[in-house]
């Protein structure tokens, strides 16, 4: 993209008056997406965007430049920019780039290109047609795919000279089901980092048409009632309440500050000993996959918790300096090249337990089962968390009944950590579309097996 | 320096030559970002960037193409991108661009002439003055955690193959703090923010005040019994509530049945303590401009009036299939994005009574400094139901601190239990640019222990 000539001159500008480490960020993305809603293709949509940010570390301050325009004489008035803040303590060389490969394999095996536009375009007027025709109840589909690819190429001062090809996709289509003023929405969605192989991974149309069913389904559930209860969370997509409400308390920005409560507390017991809990950036597939962070730093897994003992946090280059570690985790993250990085999860999960799935909410005499959830959100510093069910059901000795609409779960993610009873053998990854908002968007994955959390607060309108 | 108003006629003329209508948009922005902490800057970027869009109608099919990268092959390149693109989408006969109207030259003061002469040093003063400010307010306030500042001088240039072209600048800068709040076990944050189009309107001391008051309402507390109540919402989580409630608002969520509202235009759906309106030419506005995203003038629209359903939010699309004219409500947050329909500046109109009136008013009921929601307030549904903390209310007078509570209600029911709406008008930069007032809001089912 640029030449390793102009690398070295941009990084030796950055550094001109002084600095510890001076670092280039190239990227070039480009991206495809269709939307489509009332049974037509709304939008088709192509972007590309491109650019480098320069960023420069003094000790503990970092400045930081960036620019569209991939021009020497940008490129260098952008390194002349962020060495502007500089205090001139230390001097350094920039050592020769070499560039080094990543060891992991994140095959492509169907490019974006395999398939035409209008055959993507039909996929989602597809689904409009299969969920219509389920159920005149249905009223509204909407349906959405991207495709993004993201290269990008880092250098630093200290010889750094990695490259990264980021691909992913998404497929998704939502299902509007209305019986008087009752509305309710399901919705199936997947992704990853992959190419459209993934089409052949899933039954597109069966999936659609479940996906209608439970839309339809849901209109005559009842309202949850509110209270304390069991609360049995399902595998893949409940693993957000780990990412949000002890995955965020993980990362090191939090953990430097003291603004955590798993500060200072490696080795101790945070969790049942039925919990360990895992980051890993280098599983093949997933959407939170990386071959190098946005630090160039190679991903990595790290046990995060293991039997309930806290083992590690999710460190960056710039935390990682600060707290004088030798080394990041691999979770240096950006949204573009406007953006530093900061520690974020990759796909981030519990793991697997022994218990049966089944065998769970059959040990269960009265609670909720959560089938489907629209998300959460967590209070950092306090560790609570709260996320809403779009799919519940009442479980009654041992066994799913009356569909709940309306359920909401909110509790303190440290303390329902050391409190669930259960966790099962089914450990699965999320369908892989979930987007982490931290000031920038990421793209993660989270994960876990069916647990069980015996006592947990319910909001709910009945 | 390129005249970029002359490169966006130029992109639309050329591509209206296909027998296309074109609109293009360049956004040229100049911004500055810091971090502080802990006595000193931790972070600072700073950057000019601009990007163009362009958006092709072909037979009433859109394509839309978007890049950085200027060069006249590029340029070429993207919005013969859009062109071909337009090809897969489906007709629809209601796109169309607007036609060109006058857009009126009142000043509506977005643009600090003084800007440029801000000092970074001066920017870092500020941080550091709020991070003084949020520690002096209270002991147990422990820091500042965060405390940013940004900025962004931007310059829009817009055309479109029926003759409109225009341009405008705007000035915009914001700041915000996190306080961190801890007392024995308990630890919590409370956020301040502040924005304007005038760095000088940035007051650090109303930023640190709303910051530490968030954090030490919330910081401890427990959980209180399950029961029905009333409860005051503290301006920045009216502000959630009403970004939520404005998405069900626009002609759009109608159209496509995605609104609890549908059917209800003309009808009496809240308390006659409600008045919303959208302001798109609010004087010193942040959501303000002369021309939306599609450069049809902006305007102010009346959505509810004391209490009555009266009218929607429109772009061009949504008016021409309602045979109305659009409320100049497109918004365009950058030159990546399709022109969209959304809010501008969003505001409930506010009332006489003090915010310590309305508390004072509250037998038993629950003030509500923060909330924890996403997917839980659902503009379709109209369900509401989130995670609450704040001060428990007892004879007009704040007592103890309550968390691990929700609050579920639905928006019909929330619009019409709006007993009491504050003097206290605070600008939010959430969801859009809301003003928001304190509330009160009755029968709210609040989930908490059993009796
Ligand atoms: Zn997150």
């Amino acid at each position: 993209m640029i030449p390793l000539e102009l690398v070295t001159k941009t990084l030796a500008a950055a550094l001109r008056s002084g600095g510890d480490l001076a670092e280039v960020y190239v990227e070039d993305r480009t991206s495809l997406n269709l939307t489509m809603e009332d049974s037509k293709i709304e939008t088709a949509l192509r972007g590309e965007d491109r650019g480098a940010g320069i960023r420069v570390f003094f000790g503990d301050l970092v400045t930081y430049a960036f620019t569209d325009d991939l021009s020497e004489a940008s490129l260098i008035a952008a390194a002349h920019a962020a060495a502007a803040a500089a205090q001139g303590s230390s001097y350094v060389q920039v050592i020769d780039l070499t560039q080094r490969q990543s060891p992991l394999e994140f095959p492509i095996v169907k490019s974006f290109d395999s398939m035409t536009i209008a055959d993507k375009t039909a996929l989602l007027c597809r689904a409009d047609e299969i969920a219509r025709a389920y159920d005149p109840r249905v009223r509204q589909v909407l349906g959405g795919y991207q495709e993004v690819n993201r290269k990008v190429w880092i250098f630093n001062s200290e010889g750094l000279h990695v490259e990264d090809d980021r691909n992913i996709v998404e497929l998704r289509a939502s299902v509007v089901a209305q019986k008087d003023d009752v509305l309710q929405r399901s919705t199936i969605a997947f992704g990853g980092q992959k190419g459209l192989e993934i089409l052949d991974e899933h039954e597109w149309d069966t999936e659609v048409r479940d996906t209608a069913t439970t839309a339809v389904k849901m209109l005559d559930a009842k309202p949850c009632p509110a209270g304390e209860m069991t609360v049995v969370m399902p595998n893949g997509w409940g693993g957000v309440l780990f990412h949000e409400a002890c995955g965020h308390q993980l990362e090191a920005d939090f953990i430097t500050k003291g603004a955590s409560a798993y500060a200072g507390r490696i080795g101790e017991q945070v969790a049942s000993p039925l919990i360990s809990a895992v980051d890993d950036g280098t599983i093949p597939g997933r959407r939170g996959s990386l071959r190098f962070d946005d630090d160039g730093t190679p991903s990595q897994r790290t046990q995060l918790i293991e039997k309930g003992i806290l083992k590690e946090y999710m460190w960056d280059l710039t935390e990682a300096r600060r707290a004088g570690r030798a080394t990041s985790t691999g979770n240096g993250r950006r949204e573009s090249f406007r953006h530093m990085p900061m520690p974020r999860m990759t796909n981030t999960y519990i793991d697997a337990g022994e218990s049966d799935p089944d065998e769970i909410i059959a040990a269960t005499k009265s609670g909720i089962y959560i089938k489907m959830m629209a998300g959460g959100q967590a209070e950092l510093a306090k560790g609570d968390f709260v996320f809403s069910a779009t799919e519940a059901y009442l479980i009654e000795n041992g066994e799913l009944t009356t569909p709940l609409r309306g359920a909401t779960v909110m509790g303190n993610g440290p303390k329902v950590l050391t409190e669930i009873d259960m966790v099962g053998n089914d450990l699965a990854l999320d369908p892989g579309i979930g987007t982490c908002g931290k000031g920038q968007a990421a793209r993660v994955s989270v994960g876990q097996p069916t647990i069980r959390i015996p006592r947990v607060m319910v909001g709910g309108t009945a | 320096m390129t005249d970029y108003l002359a490169l966006v006629r130029d992109i639309v003329t050329q591509a209206a030559a296909r027998g296309v209508e074109a609109e293009a948009i360049i956004m040229d922005s100049q911004e500055t970002q810091i971090e502080y902490g802990t006595g000193a800057v931790e972070k600072l970027s700073q950057a000019r960037s601009k990007g163009l869009g362009v958006r092709v109608i072909d037979g009433g099919r859109v394509g839309y193409a978007y890049t950085s990268d200027f060069t006249p092959a590029n340029v070429a390149k993207t919005w013969q991108a859009a062109v071909e693109l337009a090809a897969v989408a489906s007709p629809d006969d209601y796109r169309r661009l607007p036609t060109p109207q006058p857009i009126p030259d009142d000043d509506l003061e977005i643009y600090d002439p003084d800007f440029e002469a801000v000092s970074t040093e001066a920017k870092i003063d500020l941080l550091r003055r709020i991070e003084a400010a949020v520690l002096a307010q209270d002991k147990r306030i422990e820091m500042a955690r965060q405390v940013v500042y940004g900025d962004e001088i931007t310059h829009v240039y817009l055309a479109n193959s029926n003759g409109f072209a225009g341009q405008y600048d705007r000035t915009s800068t914001f700041s915000y703090v996190f306080a961190f709040a801890r007392e024995g076990e308990h630890a919590v944050e409370g956020i301040g923010i502040g924005a304007s189009n005038f760095f000088a309107e940035l007051d650090p001391d109303s930023i640190a005040q709303e910051a530490a008051e968030s954090a030490l309402m919330a910081l401890g507390g427990e959980t209180v019994p399950t029961q029905t109540c009333p409860v005051v919402f503290a301006p920045f989580v009216t502000a959630m509530l009403l970004g939520t409630m404005a998405q069900a608002m626009t002609a759009e969520a109608m159209q496509k049945g995605r609104s609890f509202l549908i059917g209800k235009l003309g009808q009496d759906i809240a308390s006659d303590k409600v008045s919303l309106m959208d302001n798109g030419r609010m004087k010193r506005g942040l959501a303000s401009a002369p021309f939306d995203g599609e450069g049809v003038p902006t305007s102010a629209t009346r959505l509810i009036s004391e209490g009555v359903f009266e009218n929607v939010l429109y772009d061009s699309y949504s008016a021409a299939k309602d045979h109305q004219i659009s409320t100049g409500n497109a918004q365009r947050p950058s030159h990546r994005n399709v022109p969209r329909l959304g809010l501008s500046n969003f505001y409930l109109q506010p009332g006489v009574k003090t915010p310590e009136e309305i508390i004072g008013e509250v037998e038993n009921g629950i003030y509500v400094t923060q909330i924890m929601q996403t997917g839980g307030i659902d503009p379709l549904t109209g369900e509401c139901s989130m995670g609450a903390y704040g001060r428990w209310i007892e004879n007009g007078e704040l007592t103890k601190p309550v968390s691990g509570v929700t609050l579920a209600t639905t928006l019909p029911d929330l619009l019409k239990n709006i007993s009491e709406v504050g003097n206290n008008l605070r600008t939010i930069p959430i969801m859009g640019m809301i003003l928001a007032p304190t509330i009160r809001v009755d029968n709210v089912m609040l989930g908490g222990k059993e009796d």
